[in-house]
């Protein structure tokens, strides 16, 4: 989407390319404006449910294929779960419509802080740097009793 | 009839931004009448415009020194006078800048310093014709525009090569979408299509590393990197680490910051060669997962439902 510069052999040239340039530039940001309404308001996301067992069996066989869970813990939401897999914590959470997922060890996974409600998992990653996952009275992080506690 | 060798007639990109406003609206309102596949995510789809319309701004710092070396390789340098009004010349700058682009496509996804500039345009989870447009800001630095440098070289006017760039640019967009299943097998065999270039955007192991074509997909049939779509298992968008969140920042300059950080604690030129201009995925001791070797897992596994299936039905 770069335009040619090249040619602009005159001021006046230069200067009405420029002005040009400017009206697209303008009337491209209003199109974006538009476009992204227009999807808001078609509402034709993903169906994307709270996550239960079943679908964080599914959904970690689908992100984690080479790992072996053993025990999964599902944010008081169902936005989000931490399954141990050996001495590695699988970290599954959602994106508007979409997971993200990633690895940590799961020392660190237990002794990840909780603030607002929610257990902050330091991802180590520039391209997802933290992972906030809503924890409950009846559902706290890290589980009580260690790994006994997590729902199977 | 004469045209500027140096400044093009008319920019492709530029004409074809209605249309591109066009069918984005047109392919959301079939999508919410059932009448196309497709889906949008708000915030997706805003990021996505978001970095094509970033693209162009900061596209603007760095076309005029690119522009300008093109031009000063084919003023000074040019072995062959390829006139702009021959019906062959265009024919020719049409497929050289379609096996050109091949080759800018695969290195941006072999090579990781040339990833951290294109791997934006696979951040989306969504396959749509906004996702066409989520486009990289770093492109110009990062220096993959000196592989069109040849074409200026053998003589072909910088006019020509930025006109053909913009109609190969152009092509891609329409072939973002899940709205069109399978065209014409002659199509198909010929040309880059949505199901080849659904492939390309797929993140399932299978599908890795495939299909670069710009416009025609022969070239990947030629060099062995075509993998076909198969109806049994659906693409899945996006990255094999997807990102965390929507942040335009994160998006641009993610795979550079990773790079900075390899880097910072690279104990070796092996490893700082490695980080750079390895696979992305690369690592000294093998820790991360690389196309290959999620590959040869993935082959793995298949081979062992392969095998564990006669035993399962001997066992039922």
């Amino acid at each position: 989407m770069t335009r040619w510069p090249a040619g602009r052999n005159s001021r006046a040239g230069e200067e009405g390319d420029a002005v040009e340039d400017l009206y697209i530039l303008i009337g491209s940001a209003v199109a974006v404006a538009l476009m992204v309404a227009v999807a808001a308001w078609a509402r034709i996301a993903r169906p994307i449910a709270a996550l239960d067992p079943d679908s964080a069996r599914t959904l970690l066989a689908a992100e984690f294929p080479d790992h072996a869970p053993t025990r999964t813990w599902i944010a008081a939401d169902g936005a989000g779960l931490i399954a141990r897999a050996g001495d590695q914590a699988l970290v599954l959470y959602r994106l508007g419509d979409s997971w993200v997922a990633r690895t940590l060890r799961w020392e660190d996974a237990l002794k990840a802080p909780v603030r607002a409600g929610k257990v902050c998992l330091k991802l180590r990653d520039p391209a997802a740097p933290v992972a906030k996952l809503a924890v409950s009275g009846v559902n706290p992080w890290p589980p009580e009793t260690n790994d006994e506690a997590i729902a199977a | 009839m004469t045209l500027d060798p140096i400044k093009p007639a008319f920019d492709p990109v530029t004409w074809a931004i209605p249309m591109f406003v066009v069918t984005i609206v047109l392919e959301i309102v079939l999508g919410r009448l059932g009448k196309a596949k497709a889906t949008y995510e708000a915030k997706d789809t805003a990021t996505s415009l978001a970095m094509g319309l970033g693209s162009t701004i900061v596209g603007g710092f760095t076309a005029a020194a690119i522009a300008g070396v093109s031009i000063w390789v084919w003023q000074n340098h040019r072995i062959l006078e390829v006139p702009m009004t021959a019906w062959w010349a265009w024919v020719a700058v049409f497929f050289l800048e379609d096996l050109t682009y091949y080759w800018f496509h695969r290195i941006a996804h072999e090579r990781r310093f040339w990833w951290a500039s294109h791997v934006n345009h696979h951040s989306s989870q969504h396959y749509n014709l906004a996702t066409a447009l989520r486009q990289t800001w770093t492109g110009g630095v990062a220096g993959t525009w000196l592989l069109w440098l040849p074409l200026a070289l053998i003589g072909f006017p910088p006019a020509m090569i930025a006109i053909q760039k913009g109609i190969s640019l152009v092509y891609q967009y329409w072939v973002h979408t899940e709205a069109i299943n399978k065209l014409p097998r002659w199509f198909e065999a010929v040309m880059n299509t949505p199901s080849h270039h659904r492939v390309h955007h797929a993140r399932n192991p299978r599908y890795l590393d495939a299909n670069y074509a710009g416009i025609l997909i022969i070239w990947d049939r030629l060099f062995g990197t075509f993998i076909p779509e198969d109806e049994k298992e659906p693409p899945r968008y996006g990255l094999v680490h997807n990102l965390g969140d929507f942040n335009l920042l994160r998006v641009a300059f993610h795979e550079w910051m990773g790079i900075g950080k390899d880097l910072a604690g690279s104990r070796s030129i092996r490893e700082v060669v490695g980080y750079l201009f390895g696979p992305p995925g690369w690592s000294p001791d093998g820790s991360r997962d690389t196309s290959a070797s999620l590959k040869a897992k993935w082959r793995a596994r298949e081979s062992a439902k392969v095998a564990g299936a006669p035993e399962q039905i001997a066992a039922e």
